[in-house]
């Protein structure tokens, strides 16, 4: 189920859900109940994000630090926060 | 093999399953801990924060402290505060009994990230029946004090033939209680649950509608409580993937320092030789050890695991039920039809099911032995 997300939403990790690198690997992971999660580099650099600024906030920052195409930007953006959105490990308010 | 070989097809574990102690104030018919533990020889403090140090610079991101009830531990919060400092995410899977307002404090502070507690049924009769103890009324005051102290909560049922009925009402009591995830295991039949298979096999009637009321509950509840269901493997064709492989992922350490594969290993599996933490390095008992490299992997199948392809998906299923059923830890797990062990389960399902006799009492668990 698509679910529609607003660019005010202000995007957290879920409770109990933790960020951190995997040593073994030098990636990023989620760690949670009974669960872990690997993160390419773009995941990463939008959790590390998801700290209560809205999804603009975080389409922007990336845009500046990149200097790449908002549009796209968004898009992937979108599609991380709702993907784990739906898996309960970010929270939107 | 030299020693010093380092093999770097050897996978990394994910998750240490921490058997802090076998003492256990409950008296769980299903539990699946050895029967013949004893008490005594268990792991020092100090013993125990070198292995988390151990296991976090093996790979391993999360860490279940478990027994037994680990709580009987005094020295819990300061094992969780060394596997937080380690990175590790900390996990207590608990009976409950023993937390109190301070406790659950004094945990949290030291770094505790989530709490999976354990439920007999929904309601006090019939679950301390099981219990073996008067527990229920206290399970759902510390689930209460777990959500207040804004832990992560899990509700953890072990389902059989007396509660497997009260599915829907254990469900409710795990949206009343505010947790976010329920773990709806039936019954796998290791150590006790074993010796009391008898009484806790649910008959296919009660197994068919309960997979019907999980998977509706499952819908109902997506995005709000994550429900996992685990499978009454007798009752299916093909094998549960047990462990994701053998020496995969996941390793054990057991009450007295011994490193498992798997946590039912060290009694189902008698003739292999596990090694201690006071003999070994965590690594080298990974690494290099008979018992983790014995059926890692796919090379040491027989047929008809060896030529089939389900041997990467469900990786013959279970070692320690193959022994158990079998008498032969290689052999493939009896539950899949393509066994020609099949007809062991077969015959424990027909001898249920075509039967209207009451289940046999069960044998209540009791606490290790103290040694004198």
């Amino acid at each position: 189920m698509p679910i529609e997300i607003n660019n005010a939403a202000q995007a957290r990790l879920a409770k109990g859900v933790r960020l951190q690198n995997d040593s073994a690997t030098g990636k990023s992971v989620l760690l949670f109940p009974e669960g872990i999660v690997e993160l390419n580099e773009t995941a990463h650099e939008i959790l590390t994000r998801c700290d209560g600024r809205t999804l603009s906030e975080i389409v922007r920052g990336l845009a500046e630090e990149y200097d790449s195409n908002v549009a796209a930007l968004a898009a992937d953006v979108r599609e991380t926060i709702a993907d784990l959105h739906q898996r309960k490990l970010i929270e939107l308010t | 093999m030299p020693a010093t070989t380092f093999d770097m097809t050897v996978p990394r574990p994910y998750a240490l399953l921490a058997e802090l102690t076998y003492r256990c104030p409950l008296h769980c018919p299903y539990c699946s801990n050895p029967t013949h533990a004893r008490n005594g020889g268990e792991l020092t403090t100090d013993e125990w924060k070198r292995v988390v140090r151990e296991a976090a610079s093996l790979g391993v991101l999360q860490i279940g402290f478990s027994g037994g009830e680990p709580l009987v531990r005094h020295d819990l919060a300061e094992l969780i505060r060394a596997a937080r400092e380690a990175s590790l995410y900390t996990n207590l899977i608990t009976s409950g009994i023993g937390l109190d307002d301070d406790r659950v404090r004094t945990l949290r502070d030291a770094g505790l990230d989530s709490v999976q507690l354990s439920f007999q049924s929904d309601e006090a009769e019939i679950a301390d029946e099981i219990a073996g103890a008067r527990a229920h009324q206290r399970k759902l005051d510390v689930a209460a004090k777990v959500r207040a102290a804004g832990i992560p909560l899990s509700l953890n049922f072990v389902i059989h033939r007396r509660n497997i009925d009260r599915l829907a009402n254990m469900i409710e009591l795990a949206e009343r209680l505010g947790a976010e995830r329920v773990e709806l295991a039936n019954v796998q039949f290791y150590g006790w649950a074993f010796l009391n298979r008898a009484a806790l096999l649910p008959t296919r009637e009660q197994v068919d509608r309960a997979r019907e009321i999980a998977t509706a509950a499952k819908a109902r509840l997506a995005g709000r409580i994550d429900i996992f269901y685990v499978l009454p493997d007798y009752y299916e064709a093909r094998p549960k993937p047990c462990l994701n492989g053998w020496g995969e992922r996941y390793l054990t350490v057991n009450p007295i320092g011994d490193v498992l594969p798997c946590p039912t290993a060290s009694s189902a599996i008698p003739d292999l030789h596990f090694e201690n933490v006071r003999g070994h390095a965590l690594d080298w008992i990974w690494r290099e050890s008979e018992s983790f490299n014995r059926f890692r992997g796919t090379e040491w199948m027989p047929e008809p695991c060896r030529s089939c392809p389900q041997k990467e998906i469900d990786f013959g299923g279970c070692r320690c039920q193959a022994a158990l059923l079998t008498g032969s830890a290689a052999n493939a797990d009896p539950v899949c039809t393509l066994s020609p062990n099949r007809r062991i389960v077969d015959a424990v399902l027909y001898n249920l099911n075509s039967s209207s006799d009451h289940p046999p009492d069960w044998t209540y668990r009791v606490s290790p032995k103290a040694i004198h």
